[in-house]
């Protein structure tokens, strides 16, 4: 990549990541994603787990945190193709020079951006409210854990938003896939509570990983080697991510010259 | 009078079955079990876990029934207004509001298969509690635990009924209905023991329908009597009506302010 076209690519991304940004602001359901639900949850989850004392509010809070990344993930994420299907705007994004995958990673990171910046804000105010102090054990280990964690998840956006269009039923089925990822990454209890058989499947998905790490970091409990590893493995899955991701971009535009079928609801 | 009686009923049974078909032919089977049976079942098992990591594994029964009557406001407050709201949305509601037909009628029938949705649904989160959480339901009394389920159903249709009419004046209906479910959530018990929670919000949870749903389901599936619930439900069926009766009102009021200013179906 010669420096010219990664400042394409970096012009690209900050414009959709502005519009993505702007039409957010405007939409009542996005605002229920990023600011209301994940401060129901949180109020809900600290709520129930009060009992355990105050140690455990900096868990929920991260916990819930992470419950609203992944919503916001899913829905926003998952739809930023099928969003432009919809609003008609996908054909001159895919005639424009400009790569799609690049432009969705914009719109990704905007989404989960936002979701963070309003998280920071709701959580302050819940634990203000119910009076338990939030201390991250370590601050700087904990931003790097959140830098690789906001990577990670967006290149996991720009896998489900493939996926959701080249299988329609995955998008069908999109309200069944929002609490299973709460259940199997652990954001809110451990996964050692769940069955034995369910652990592979955690181990795969690297939500479960920045679980870890910003768990890990904000209670202290996590070694500095432990978090080189979380960090390594959400590298790792963020690289698997762009690249399968890739390809299927490139399946998605051949399918839909071959079937003129880029505007087709299915 | 029995003619009219008869023609009203029509309207009831048919207006129900017809605006159900028409406005949920997108809900195929595949779709219906993702969003009816295994979404609210992921909720379920999530809130389980989260009451065992907190109180241990024998609370399991108190969260699997407050998270199976919650599968009531999934029928009752998505499908209802969906019902109401959807008129406006594929273009047909001029026609009813063109149409001689009892207005109460029709916007009452709107809520009646989703009541029954509800309640299977209800059935099918307490037969996952059964399977997967051990949910003992040897000491219930099926009679009054369908009586508590049904009357529950009613009062969450008509909070349906109520956000449907909120649906034809705004463009944001699913924060309307998302904003209200997970409120329900919140107030509700579902989850959190009422009791314990601040003075502000045991108010706000008596006043709101599937509270005392959710406090009779308890008691009946612990081996409680129906007279024992029957003051519960008393006022959980009043709070239904209330809710009907101002949904209705304000189905009224839109639809005369609609003509007047000519905004039937501008968004």
């Amino acid at each position: 990549m010669t420096w010219d076209h990664f400042k394409k690519t970096v012009n690209v991304v900050t414009m959709a990541f502005e519009v993505e940004m702007r039409q957010n602001l405007t939409d009542g359901f996005v605002l229920f994603g990023i600011l209301l639900q994940p401060l129901i949850i949180a109020f809900m989850a600290l709520w129930m787990l009060k009992e355990k004392g105050p140690d455990y509010s900096i868990f929920v809070v991260v916990g819930s945190g992470m419950t609203g990344l992944w919503t916001t993930l899913l829905f926003q994420g998952g739809n930023s193709i099928t969003g432009e299907r919809w609003n008609g705007t996908l054909e001159p994004l895919v005639g424009s020079p400009s790569s799609l995958q690049v432009i969705v990673f914009g719109k990704v990171l905007a989404n989960i951006s936002q979701s963070l910046f309003s998280m920071v804000v709701c959580y302050s105010i819940i634990s203000f409210v119910i009076g338990y102090p939030l201390v991250i054990v370590d601050p700087m280990l904990f931003l790097i854990s959140l830098v690789f964690s906001i990577f990670a998840y967006v290149c996991f956006g720009l896998l489900i938003a493939s996926l959701f269009i080249l299988i329609r039923d995955i998008g069908r089925m999109i309200n069944t896939l929002e609490f299973p990822v709460y259940i199997l990454c652990g954001f809110l209890f451990p996964i050692t509570m769940l069955p034995g058989w369910t652990t592979p499947f955690s181990y795969l998905l690297s939500p479960y990983w920045a679980a870890q790490a910003l768990h890990g970091a904000a209670s202290g409990s996590a070694t500095p080697a432990q978090l080189l590893m979380y960090w390594g493995l959400l590298l790792g899955f963020s690289v698997i991510y762009v690249v399968a991701s890739r390809w299927l971009y490139r399946v998605i535009l051949y399918k839909a010259r071959v079937d003129a079928s880029l505007d087709t609801e299915g | 009078m029995g003619k009219r009686l008869i023609s009203n009923f029509r309207i009831f049974i048919e207006g129900a079955i017809l605006a159900y078909r028409a406005l949920f032919r997108w809900l195929q089977p595949s779709t219906y079990l993702a969003s009816k049976v295994l979404a609210p079942l992921t909720m379920m098992i999530f809130f389980v876990f989260i009451g065992a990591y907190a109180n241990g594994s024998n609370s399991a029964s108190y969260y699997v029934i407050g998270n199976a009557l919650i599968f009531t406001a999934s029928s009752g407050i998505f499908g209802v207004t969906m019902s109401i709201g959807g008129e406006r949305w594929t273009g047909t509601l001029p026609y009813l509001f063109g149409s001689p037909a009892n207005r109460l009628v029709m916007f009452s029938g709107r809520s009646l298969v989703h009541i029954l949705d509800g309640m299977l649904g209800v059935f099918i989160g307490l037969g996952w509690g059964v399977l997967l959480f051990g949910l003992d339901l040897t000491k219930t009394d099926p009679l009054a635990l369908g009586f508590v389920i049904l009357v529950t159903t009613f009062s969450t249709a008509s909070l349906g009924l109520l956000m449907g009419c909120l649906s034809l004046i705004t463009r944001n209906v699913m924060l309307v209905n998302n904003t209200m479910y997970f409120l329900l959530l919140l107030f509700s018990g579902a989850n959190l023991v009422v009791e314990t929670l601040p003075k502000w919000m045991q108010v706000v949870s008596a006043g709101l329908p599937l509270t005392r749903g959710i406090t009779a389901s308890r008691l009946i599936i612990s081996g409680g009597k129906l007279q024992e619930v029957l003051p519960m439900m008393r006022v959980e069926f009043l709070i239904g009506l209330g809710l009907s009766l101002l949904g209705y009102v304000m189905f009224r009021v839109f639809e005369t302010k609609a003509k007047q200013l000519g905004t039937l179906d501008i968004f």
